[in-house]
């Protein structure tokens, strides 16, 4: 226990990090701090998964990247038997750095932002040299939910409209205002409320505008034109278009370049404000930049940025970035704005330590190299595989998208639970999503490496050899009724894709002995 | 102390980079606190505070077996509530053995803004119904579905009352409509809800929740009176509603007698929903909605996954354990209760020496000290609780003001506050007080009457110019600032 007042104790610098004060130079950018959005040149990927550079063609040892220093391996004891895909702990999971981070200022001070501390304003100072000039004002919270809601308010009163435009599919949280706004959810809960307005998902390989049409991005754009053009007809007001930067439980969709620039265009014109919710994509994961919007263009700027989920390496952290602008029509309310635990010194010491890793050991360019990697073993295996529909992705955000047919795309979805059932009983964690719930998506924690890649691609092409074996097999076996409503007749054995699918938990009897041949 | 910041910087900084809705206390004179522990708080130049207020730091600041099980479980594992994991069910077990047996079923969040939210849902959910019935003067939250429901929010802002939000008086026997000297407070208040209830139903409307914190602290620390929660429950139900109770403030044993305050109610209230957060995790982030199965089941049936990214993650639940741990293994119930009586027992006595101390309310470590003007007339005190927050934070006293006119001494201090912190607080407010009167009583005897505008300016005027004291300027500010809450 300790004694009352503990004025002995010596405490300890906040965070790992910091050692003696600096004083007011810091105020600026450190000394050889990189400029924002520059990082060491890394073979960019074409995320529709044509031909690139492999990392071997660029000078990389095998299977090692050129640029990986040194960073964090677990040793021998540690080293997992599971290869995570997927998942908000950005650095790698329980990185000692940002642990050491949090327990060392656990022990010194936990309180709430109404007291000053220097941790918060060195962390919103940090972040703000990642972003662009105007977005130079922060709010912290705790979750990416919290931060939509509170861009949701931001963008409102700052426009003093209502309505909202959202892409079909999109997730951007749980609470009962993002609901609202996530056709992901409301379609199957509340329906759609008079205020949400819903624009087509910019997606080349499913959506209206393919990888075929001359200009898909100006195409998905005035699509948010013209449903701007009928919200305002019915004399209703935008306040704003919340996006996903890649929409991620749509599918992992890569927006083509050149489409928010033309939304926020659109949008702003009619007094709407730009969101880029970054919660599932920003910090580096896209590899060439820091923010996944920043592959839009030099010259797009959101107006509102929403952080969540790797912020923190798993501790509650979020974050809402936005223009003084937006903020200063938010303090015109008069209303406080207070969290209890954002930007809390821990939280704060936290979301330090995962900037300071991501720079130390490089992860935004190695999540360049080994996407890159990734993205041209899966190359390979598209065109091993007709179930492969499409790769598409960015540095460590990638999709594979999964087919029954190839000319009509239908998603294969129970092909692809099947999938991550397998390949969860060889240790590697994989889920799906997409409207289908047939891509596979890939989201590491970004000290992924070469050999990660390569040994979840060997055995994806090992399981989807076998299910290809024993499809061409089952030729002799007559289609159940109940397993030929799963999926549509295909001139192949459906059986075998009804295996692992949660839903079907308990089969019907005729269809069961057959479950259990191909269950391995 | 190792500032990477000089205070001038660290504010210079917070204007630059944090969004200016993000207040600080004592604006005119705002305070770095680098260091705490246990109820205590140092600044940068080491000067010690005693912390009346923080009662997210439940069992003391920076706890050592609170920090060494989030240690111990930051290094081993740290991911989200999708795969099995022992510390959620361990934990869930342990809150569910908190409550009584009804109440099961656990949902785990980050904040309790998050939890209120998903226990709108769930009683939304429930039967389908979408008005909520929620107190004047209520503040559940910030998010924009809490903000609807709080009135402390949105009559301060331009916001309107929605059409599905119904407001009920507070239960408040000092300064609200029914008071100390009604025979059945209780029944009169518990009346105004059912009132509004038919109003509503002759509507066409649908009840969903009755949502009330189980004691208010923006709303001036506030103790309904015994029965209340009864009769409202037995209205709400009857129409097809729940009730919700909001512990995030109050639960985890500050009360004293019990684990959770509306159980000061008695064993035959149990509330549909409880949320509870702030203290849950002596800092960290999370929260926690528990409800019955039936609730669960009903929201579960719309076939829709509830996750939450980190809510129920390991270390959250190895930090709340080791605060229940805490809780038990120091009995800081027990402590709240004796030393909760003894600093009531102190303030009651300044109470009879001082004028300006209308009423002194509160049970266990929740209490509230209303400032007024006149004893008659109860007149909020407000200017005069600005001055005395400020008086005592340069005496090392940390407090705040709330109630709708911010003239109530706010204090819930974490758990491990002593007799000899409330024998200190008292004696400082006490000299603060005095010294407070007697230059009131100076001001007022150059003979201004009593209800004239004239008279108000005078006390302000005296906050704004001690002349004993020259703290003009400061306090000038003092009385343009809003006053913080929620805390």
């Amino acid at each position: 226990m300790l004694g009352e007042g503990d004025s002995k104790t010596e405490p300890k610098a906040p965070g790992g990090r910091r050692a003696g004060g600096r004083g007011p130079e810091r105020l600026g950018r450190r000394a050889g701090q990189r400029r924002r959005g520059e990082h060491d040149a890394a073979p960019r990927a074409d995320f529709r998964g044509r031909r690139v550079p492999s990392a071997r063609q660029a000078g990389a040892g095998p299977g090692r990247s050129a640029r990986f220093s040194a960073p964090w391996r677990p040793t021998g004891a540690e080293r997992p038997r599971r290869w995570p895909c997927g998942g908000g702990c950005s650095v790698g999971h329980c990185h000692p750095l940002v642990v050491q981070a949090a327990h060392e200022q656990n022990q010194v001070l936990n309180t709430n932002s109404r007291y000053l501390h220097d941790n918060i304003v060195d962390y919103a100072q940090r972040l703000s040299e990642t972003l662009p000039e105007k977005l130079c004002v922060f709010y912290f919270l705790n979750s990416g939910s919290e931060a939509n809601d509170l861009a949701l308010r931001l963008a409102r009163q700052y426009t003093g409209h209502w309505d909202v435009v959202v892409l079909d599919h999109a997730y951007h949280g749980h609470l009962s205002s993002l609901i609202d706004i996530s056709p992901y959810k409301f379609r199957g809960l509340d329906g759609q409320k008079e205020w949400v307005h819903v624009a087509p998902l910019p997606d080349t390989y499913r959506g209206p505008y393919r990888e075929d049409h001359p200009n898909p991005a100006v195409a998905y754009a005035s699509e948010v034109k013209r449903v701007v053009s009928s919200v305002q007809e019915k004399g209703r007001k935008i306040a704003a278009f919340f996006a996903e930067s890649l929409p991620s439980v749509g599918g992992q969709i890569i927006p083509p370049a050149g489409y928010f620039p033309e939304v926020a265009e659109h949008v702003r014109r009619a007094g709407g404000v730009f969101v880029a919710d970054e919660i599932q994509v920003g910090f580096g994961r896209v590899g060439k930049h820091f923010w996944a919007f920043q592959l839009q263009g030099e010259d797009f700027v959101p107006d509102i940025v929403t952080m969540g989920k790797s912020i923190g390496n798993g501790h509650p952290v979020a974050c809402v970035a936005t223009t003084q602008a937006v903020a200063r029509a938010f303090e015109a309310t008069g209303v406080e704005y207070f969290n209890t635990f954002g930007g809390s010194p821990v939280s704060c010491a936290v979301g330090l330590a995962v900037l300071d890793v991501l720079e130390k050991e490089q992860l935004q360019a190695h999540a360049a190299c080994v996407g890159s990697f990734l993205m041209e073993l899966l190359g390979q295996q598209k065109a091993k595989h007709p179930i492969i529909g499409d790769i598409r992705g960015v540095g460590l955000f990638v999709g594979v998208d999964l087919i029954k047919d190839k000319a009509t795309r239908t998603p294969a979805t129970e092909e692809a639970d099947y999938l991550v059932s397998r390949l969860k009983e060889n240790y590697i964690l994989l889920s799906t999503d997409g409207p289908g719930r047939n891509v596979l998506k890939f989201k590491p924690p970004m000290c992924f490496s070469l050999d990660n890649a390569q040994h979840v691609v060997a055995k994806l092409d090992a399981i989807l050899t076998d299910m290809e074996e024993k499809m061409r097999s089952c030729e002799t076996l007559r289609l159940q009724p109940e397993a030929a409503l799963l999926s549509p007749p295909l001139g192949e054995c459906a059986l075998l894709l009804v295996l692992g699918d949660p839903e079907l938990g308990s089969l019907p009897s005729a269809v069961a002995p057959s479950f259990q041949t191909f269950c391995l | 102390m190792c500032e990477l910041y000089s205070k001038q910087d660290t504010l210079a900084l917070r204007r630059k980079h944090i969004g200016p809705s993000c207040k600080v206390l004592y604006a005119a004179d705002p305070i770095k606190i680098v260091r705490a522990q246990r109820q205590y708080m140092f600044d940068e130049k080491g000067e010690r505070y005693l912390d009346c207020i923080n009662n997210v730091a439940h069992v003391g600041h920076c706890h050592p077996e609170v920090v060494k099980a989030a240690l111990k479980q930051m290094e081993v594992l740290n991911t989200n509530s999708r795969f099995l994991h022992d510390n959620i069910v361990e934990y869930a077990k342990r809150l569910a053995a908190t409550l009584p047996e009804q109440l099961s079923v656990c949902y785990f969040t980050n904040s309790g803004s998050e939890a209120n939210d998903l226990a709108l849902r769930l009683a939304r959910q429930f039967r389908g119904h979408p008005d909520v019935v929620t107190l004047e003067h209520a503040y559940h939250g910030h998010l924009s579905s809490l903000i609807e429901i709080s009135p402390y929010k949105f009559r301060k802002g331009k916001d309107v009352k929605k059409e599905f939000v119904h407001v009920a008086p507070a239960p408040d026997i000092y300064r609200g409509k029914y008071r100390e000297n009604h025979a059945d407070p209780a029944s009169a208040y518990a009346d105004e809800v059912k009132k509004i209830i038919e109003e509503a139903q002759n509507r066409g409307r649908k009840i969903a929740a009755f949502i009330a914190e189980s004691m208010q602290s923006c709303g001036g620390q506030i103790i309904p009176p015994a029965g209340y929660f009864q009769k409202v429950a037995e209205y709400v139900r009857g129409v097809g509603g729940v009730v919700i109770a909001d512990e995030v403030q109050v639960g985890f044993g500050r009360v004293g007698k019990h684990f959770w305050s509306f159980q000061m109610h008695g064993k035959d209230f149990v509330p549909d929903i409880v949320t509870m957060g702030k203290p849950m995790g002596n800092g960290h982030p999370m929260a926690c909605v528990v409800t019955t199965k039936e609730i669960a089941e009903a929201f579960s049936s719309s076939g829709m996954e509830y996750f939450n990214t980190y809510g129920g993650n390991p270390v959250s639940s190895a930090v709340g354990l080791a605060v229940l741990d805490v809780i038990e293994n120091e009995d800081l119930q027990g402590n709240a209760t004796r030393v909760g009586t003894y600093l009531t027992e102190l303030l009651n006595r300044q109470k009879a020496k001082h004028t300006l101390i209308g009423d002194v309310r509160g049970v266990g470590l929740f209490v509230g000290i209303d400032l007024v003007k006149d004893r008659q007339k109860r007149t909020p005190a407000t200017a005069e609780a600005q001055h005395v927050i400020y008086k005592m934070k340069e005496n090392r006293v940390l407090l705040s003001a709330d109630g709708p006119h911010r003239n109530v001494l706010k204090i819930k201090p974490p758990m491990c506050f002593t007799e000899e912190d409330a024998k200190f607080m008292v004696d400082q407010l006490d000299g603060v007080l005095t010294v407070l009167e007697e230059a009131i009583g100076a001001q007022t005897e150059s003979v201004v009457p009593e209800n004239t505008p004239c008279r108000t300016k005078a006390a302000q005027c005296f906050v704004g110019s001690n002349p004993g004291r020259g703290h003009g300027t400061a306090h000038q500010t003092t009385l343009r600032q809003r006053p913080t809450c929620h805390n």
